[in-house]
């Protein structure tokens, strides 16, 4: 018989020695994983009493000034929202159990800086609304209520209905804006004498004027009329769909004007100026922003808006809803092709 | 069983959908190509479902300037038009932002109407032409050139800081 024959059929010649040897090491490797097993799991249980010990507490302090609004309005935000978003945090037993509570406490942190209906008139009176406006969006976006959060919590899904009736509500609280919006007298003030500059270093220009108009807007919610330009970086980026991200360089200003009451035909014509904002693209200097630096000029004096370079960080918050154009909202769209 | 994949396959189409409705690709066709001339002003209208820009040069920007400052003082309206004037007035479909609920922006481009004043023979004469971006029904077909050609006219230029 060949060498090789034999390596064919083992079995053929079994030697019990070996087999012997072969159940202690089974044996012993299985003590070896039980005793490793048994360590890790100690090591765990610990970990997870001194996790528990060190649990986060959230606190619920006093209700200062609460948002009011419609009842039916209230109850979808208080079912939704307020467990993060106010002083008045329900936690559910499950969301106390270490690691998750760590995250919890986190999310709910973060989210009363973000806005907290518990103390609403801790916002400015005039960006209350455009608040509103935004909560609404983040939820039709599906950025909000948090998925992570639904998936524990389904209860706090809004509904299609639901988002119907919150759209219904910031709609008509803007339309004041139309009634109050008569501006039969455009101010035209003389040009500022210096040239303003943002707190983030973007001077303002007047070259825009020269530029393409990319879009035209017109806002319902917060009653104003925009015209968009683009510069000749920002319209070739355009031209190729080269937008994500934005070739450095690019510029986008967009002018705001107040809308005026619709005149008999209907149409929505601009009123007094309102402000001037700017999106500058460099991906370095502004990588704190999703690479987007930007400034905005308030009225015919162009009083640059931001005391502290915080406030880009809430224009990007809002932008981030506009991540798959770039951060940009205004420019003009097709539906992507499949 | 068979409902359940069912309902997975709706909710994925469901979700597919939902993601899609934000997945968007640039419209650089309906940038409008001002060659060289100036905004003037903007303006909606949530019945027609449209939104414009005014376009005109030097002498179209002056008389808009002046159509505001007689507005705004309330004196008699100014002047008949002066030869040299060119309004071009750009109109697109008006639809709702899909990044953003609350704003209505343009769509695809509708209309260029343009307005031209030379010196006739008697005086200022004012031609009007307009170009559709479709084939489609002339919704303004009761409205006169006329009519079109006072309504650009009495436009106001907007404030530009």
């Amino acid at each position: 018989m060949s060498s090789s024959a034999r390596i064919q059929f083992p079995t053929t010649a079994p030697n019990p020695t070996f087999e012997k040897k072969q159940t202690a090491m089974k044996t012993l490797k299985h003590h070896t994983f039980r005793n490793i097993a048994a360590v890790l799991a100690g090591i765990f249980f610990t970990s997870f009493v001194v996790l528990q010990v060190n649990s986060p507490e959230i606190e619920n302090p006093p209700v200062t000034s609460e948002f009011h609004g419609p009842e039916e309005v209230t109850r979808i935000l208080k079912r939704s929202c307020y467990d993060c978003h106010s002083n008045e945090t329900n936690l559910r037993w499950y969301d106390k159990v270490a690691p998750f509570s760590y995250k919890v406490a986190a999310d709910v942190e973060e989210a009363r800086k973000r806005f907290n209906f518990s103390e609403w008139d801790s916002i400015p009176k005039g960006e209350q609304e455009g608040k509103l406006w935004y909560i609404v969006n983040m939820i039709e976006a599906g950025r909000m209520p948090l998925p992570e959060y639904t998936a524990t919590h389904p209860s706090a899904k809004v509904t299609p209905a639901e988002l119907t009736v919150l759209k219904n509500y910031v709609t008509s609280i803007s339309q004041k804006h139309y009634a109050t919006g008569d501006t039969a007298k455009i101010v035209d003030k003389p040009k500022v004498a210096n040239v303003p500059t943002s707190v983030i270093g973007i001077r303002y220009f007047d070259d825009y004027k020269n530029w393409k108009v990319i879009s035209t807007t017109g806002r319902p919610d917060n009653g104003t009329s925009r015209i968009i330009y683009g510069n000749d970086i920002a319209v070739k980026a355009l031209e190729e769909n080269d937008i994500l991200p934005w070739p450095d360089g690019a510029v986008i200003v967009k002018v705001v004007w107040n809308s005026q009451a619709p005149d008999a035909d209907g149409n929505v014509k601009p009123g007094n100026f309102n402000n001037v904002q700017m999106m500058v693209r460099d991906a370095k200097k502004f990588a704190g922003t999703e690479g987007w630096g930007f400034a905005r000029f308030g009225g015919l004096d162009l009083k640059p808006y931001g005391k502290t370079t915080a406030f880009a960080t809430s224009c990007i918050n809002c932008h981030q809803l506009a991540k798959g154009t770039g951060f940009v909202f205004d420019i003009p769209t097709k539906p992507a092709q499949r | 069983m068979k409902s359940i994949i069912l309902i997975i396959i709706s909710a994925t189409l469901v979700l597919a959908a939902c993601q899609d409705s934000r997945k968007l690709t640039p419209a650089p066709e309906t940038i409008f190509d001002d060659q060289g001339l100036h905004v003037i002003t903007s303006f909606h209208n949530a019945r027609t479902h449209t939104i414009s820009v005014l376009y005109g040069n030097d002498d179209a920007l002056a008389h808009a300037r002046e159509e505001r400052a007689a507005h705004t003082s309330g004196e008699a309206t100014p002047g008949e038009a002066t030869p040299g004037v060119v309004f071009k007035l750009v109109t697109w479909d008006l639809k709702q932002n899909p990044l953003w609920f609350g704003s209505n922006i343009n769509g695809g481009l509708r209309s260029v109407e343009t307005v031209t004043v030379s010196t006739g023979g008697s005086g200022p004469a004012i031609d009007y032409a307009i170009r559709h971006s479709r084939q489609k029904r002339d919704e303004n077909a009761a409205t006169s050139k006329a009519e079109r050609i006072s309504f650009i006219f009495a436009q106001q230029a907007s404030v530009f800081p």
